[in-house]
């Protein structure tokens, strides 16, 4: 009897967490959704406003003169920053994890001191991997205005204006579909032509429909490569001025960007996880049931076996 | 007659993908229109209506606030901060949003200038929205 007391109070319990785990699946759905429908939404104006970023850079780049600070490389990276947008809990499966790692790994490629920016509670446990962490914003779970994410592109702008950063990165995931999600490292500044498929998000895709490689490919060499049209524009009313009201704001919609997909990766990717461990609790208790019944039964046996063998020992 | 693809697009959705003739807009350093051949050019927009000649020569109106218009060789886009199709916009609406922000200006005597230049910047939205649906209403009202 000892044995079915133990097993039916682990049914218990394996229930009473696939409750919690249904729970934060159905939550997650709905913040997935509209984490979504946000990122949807800006994707056309983030990478049409990301090609504007391009012919910028490349027209600086050819007629080799400054036009802006923000597009002028630098000769020597001395060091960088990254803006790591991690989630603010756990309970989503790989994803800190693998903006995390993925953040090192291009630490690792360039081997320049970096330090970290974050964005998330979770990105704090690079405090003890002996990174330097110079700040640590809050992070909602639903961006509500792009003018949460000002402070953050300001510090980056400014540090990078001052010569204390020669490069700033940020790691974030995109968005693919709800079951798929791609931690990347983009280059935020200084604004390069260079940088191949560091494009944000993939314009006008269906997320249900998904996507795959060639896709991507076909992408961008559609946005960068394809067009070698040097664009020389001319600025109204000054290109000084014009460009220092456009580039801070592409860099904010890129940003902006970069959170909106990084949110509506977090969502599914936690989505997905709960589903999967609601899935295991119930293949447990499916398990601990016939394991339960199985004990009650041989219990009984054992019982009736005890019963007759005495009444057996009594008639003789 | 020579077209050339036109685009503007707002954070929130494309607001018009379509070929045009020629394009009103109101920049910084006043009202320019682009034809198709333009020179490339990249301007800083002000809050106003941008008047639009449809390939089928109907004229679309437009309303914006903020934002930068990029003029390449085939294709202009728009980049604006917000932007309404004048027959998508409601009259009433804008009406009752401007008294609204008017209201908010004139209780605003102690808030700092950033609050101030806000509650303006609606205003002047306001106004470019009523101003191109009275655009759209005569030229509906002309034919």
């Amino acid at each position: 009897m000892a044995q079915t007391k133990e097993i039916s109070r682990r049914i218990k319990s394996v229930t009473s967490t696939k409750k919690i785990t249904k729970a934060m699946e159905m939550v997650a759905a709905s913040k997935m959704r509209k984490a979504i429908e946000a990122v949807l939404k800006t994707r056309t104006y983030a990478n049409l406003s990301w090609e504007t970023v391009l012919r910028l850079a490349k027209l600086a780049e050819t007629k080799n003169e400054s036009l802006h600070p923000l597009l002028a490389g630098r000769k020597e990276i001395k060091k960088a920053a990254i803006i790591l947008i991690s989630s603010n809990r756990g309970m989503c499966g790989a994803y800190n994890a693998a903006i995390i790692s993925k953040a090192k790994d291009s630490i690792k490629k360039y081997n320049i001191a970096t330090d970290f920016i974050l964005a998330g509670k979770k990105g704090l446990s690079l405090n003890n991997q002996n990174y330097n962490i110079v700040a640590e914003f809050e992070k909602n779970d639903l961006l509500n205005d792009a003018k949460e994410i000002y402070p953050i592109i300001k510090m980056a702008v400014d540090d990078y204006l001052s010569g204390k950063y020669d490069k700033i990165l940020v790691a974030y995931t995109d968005f693919v579909n709800p079951a798929k999600q791609v931690p990347r490292v983009k280059q935020l500044l200084p604004l390069d032509i260079k940088t191949v498929d560091e494009y944000l998000g993939i314009v006008g895709k269906d997320p249900k429909i998904g996507v795959n490689q060639e896709l991507i490919n076909e992408k961008s060499k559609k946005h960068s490569s394809g067009d070698n049209f040097v664009y020389d524009y001319t600025f109204e009313p000054s290109p000084s001025e014009v460009l220092d009201l456009i580039i801070p704001r592409l860099l904010e919609v890129q940003l902006y960007q970069a959170f909106l997909e990084a949110n509506a990766s977090e969502h599914s990717a936690r989505m997905t996880a709960m589903h999967q461990a609601t899935e295991a609790a119930g293949d447990m208790v499916s398990e601990l049931t016939l394991f339960y019944n199985k004990a009650r039964q041989a219990s009984i046996t054992a019982e009736i076996a005890e019963i007759s063998a005495g009444a057996n020992a009594l008639a003789e | 007659m020579k077209t050339i693809k036109f685009e503007i697009v707002t954070p929130e959705r494309t607001v018009l993908k379509q070929e045009i003739l020629q394009i009103s807009v109101p920049t910084t350093s006043g009202e320019i229109t682009v034809l198709p051949d333009h020179i490339p050019l990249v301007s800083v927009l002000k809050t106003g209506v941008i008047e639009l000649k449809l390939a089928d020569n109907n004229t679309e109106i437009i309303s914006v606030s903020g934002g930068f218009i990029e003029v390449m060789k085939d294709k202009i886009v728009i980049l604006a901060d917000t932007a309404e199709r004048a027959e998508e916009l409601d009259e009433s609406k804008i009406e009752a949003a401007k008294l609204r922000a008017e209201e908010a200006k004139k209780n605003a005597k102690f808030v700092d200038d950033v609050e101030f230049a806000n509650i303006s910047a609606k205003i002047e939205k306001e106004l470019a929205r009523l101003h191109a649906v009275n655009k759209w209403r005569k030229l509906k009202s002309s034919k």
